[in-house]
């Protein structure tokens, strides 16, 4: 009985620890994880994202995951990688993340309303995409934010004005999206000028002083594009003798150009 | 059969070329800016060394010293901010190419002669303009008055002569306008309370808003700012 209870005991404290071990393995790793259900649900066909291990202790090895002195995501730069597929709520967990880059892929979908939970965000990335859906006004709480950038998209809704509440923001573009009402104009949007919301025709830009001067701008560079592009269809014209599709290009130019002027 | 083949390879030529031009116009007039501003200013502490031409890839002028682009793939130039660093030479008007900036930092230079009268054309989008601490003369141009989302106007530090226009009173956004040390005489604009005397400080005859009262003839000795 004597020499059975040490042994008893020695092995279960061996149980404990193992199991202990295998715990921490788990929760020390909830970052890789949240960054394995992004994999999981891009598609990658340049395989950008075949370093990704989720059974290392940590994701700071991995490629183009940039982290801090105490191993946690501080980057996340996937600019220009041919992903697919769409962003996970999963994402809102990377609490040091300052940096996150996905701009100039083909990411479908929402942008995760969790993405307001990322309190140390510096810079928000996700221009040249396929986004669709509204900005969260969660996004409003990212007060730390420098630079959003969601131009070149399908985004549609109204602006939140929560975001303007962040003061720190100095670079904003959402351009080229499908957004609609009006632009606010107060808190740190006094710094963005119609340039930051071009090409949302939905969208009322701020009205200014000088409304037909900055349209009159707009028009000049336009039209000595248009003259350019007007004098290349006429040599195309005489070139293919296409009636038909002379015909559907310059009822098309007309059509976008009386958009611009507005 | 052939005709047909002909027929594509035209088209498809064509909508290249179309395609190209469309795309590529706003980033060609930024680097025509850029090389429009070395050229008219004369740079004898070399400090823009890096502004080199020769290897033009993608959004290559976002490197540059000074340079801030809207994002770093396109060479589409943001913000310029080319502070003390000895640039002589007059406000370089070549900066009207840059279609998209809406910073301009050029104080502590050596800038001299007097501001385009159609600022509003060069410098269109501007949310901060800083020409302080320079050798600018001449009037203070009613122009800038049409740059509608100023928020930050500095001309301090200069030469300035004559009265400052009224109209950038009708500035909606100004957080910030400071014309003080210049040679500035007359009735000041109505900015509201958030523009202090200490704006206007170290001028000639200044009068009115936060200033003492323009009375009806300008007085002949300098205005005490307080």
């Amino acid at each position: 009985m004597d020499r059975i209870s040490p042994l008893i005991s020695t092995s279960t404290l061996l149980w404990f620890i193992f199991v202990l071990y295998s715990f921490s393995k788990v929760y020390g790793n909830s970052e890789g994880d949240a960054l394995n259900a992004l994999k999981v649900q891009l598609s990658d066909p340049n395989n950008v994202l075949q370093s990704w291990d989720p059974t290392l202790v940590n994701p700071c090895t991995w490629y183009h995951v940039t982290c801090n002195n105490e191993n946690s995501v501080t980057r996340l730069e996937l600019g220009n990688a041919s992903l697919s597929g769409q962003l996970v709520p999963q994402l809102g967990q990377l609490m040091n993340l300052q940096y996150l880059e996905l701009y100039g892929n083909k990411i479908t979908g929402k942008i995760p309303k969790e993405l307001g939970n990322l309190k140390n965000l510096v810079s928000l990335d996700l221009y040249m995409n396929q986004l669709e859906g509204r900005i969260p006004s969660t996004l409003g709480n990212l007060q730390k934010l420098r630079y959003l950038r969601l131009h070149h998209n399908t985004l549609t809704g109204t602006i939140p004005y929560s975001l303007t509440t962040i003061s720190t923001l100095q670079v904003l573009d959402l351009s080229y999206n499908r957004l609609r009402g009006h632009v606010p104009v107060n808190g740190s949007f006094a710094l963005f000028t119609a340039m930051s919301f071009y090409h949302n025709p939905g969208l009322k830009l701020p009205v200014s002083s000088s409304g037909p001067i900055k349209s009159m701008i707009f028009l000049r560079r336009r039209t000595r594009m248009m003259i350019n592009l007007r004098s290349i269809i006429i040599a195309c014209n005489i070139l293919s003798r296409d009636e038909k599709f002379y015909e559907v290009y310059e009822s098309h130019l007309q059509s976008s150009a009386v958009e611009d002027v507005k | 059969m052939t005709t047909e083949w002909n027929h594509v390879t035209v088209i498809s030529v064509c909508l290249y070329i179309l395609i190209s031009i469309a795309c590529n116009n706003a980033v060609e007039s930024d680097i025509n800016c850029l090389k429009s501003v070395k050229a008219s200013l004369r740079d004898p502490e070399n400090l823009l060394s890096s502004w080199d031409f020769s290897n033009s890839t993608e959004g290559f002028i976002c490197r540059f010293t000074g340079i801030e682009c809207w994002h770093p793939d396109e060479s589409k130039v943001l913000n310029i901010h080319l502070s003390d660093m000895g640039l002589i030479g007059g406000f370089p008007v070549g900066l009207k190419n840059c279609t998209s900036m809406t910073g301009l930092d050029l104080s502590n230079n050596r800038l001299n002669g007097p501001l385009p009268t159609n600022m509003t054309d060069i410098v269109h989008f501007l949310t901060t303009l800083d020409l302080s601490s320079n050798n600018l003369s001449g009037e203070i141009p009613v122009s800038i008055s049409n740059i509608s989302f100023l928020n930050v106007l500095k001309l301090d530090n200069n030469r300035f002569t004559g009265r400052i226009p009224y109209e950038l009173g009708g500035l909606s956004r100004i957080k910030e306008f400071n014309v003080s040390n210049n040679l500035l005489s007359g009735p000041v604009p109505n900015f509201g309370p958030n523009i202090k005397a200490d704006s206007y400080a170290g001028n000639l005859d200044l009068c009115g808003g936060p200033l003492q009262r323009c009375e009806g003839e300008p007085s002949k000795t300098s205005t005490v700012v307080k």
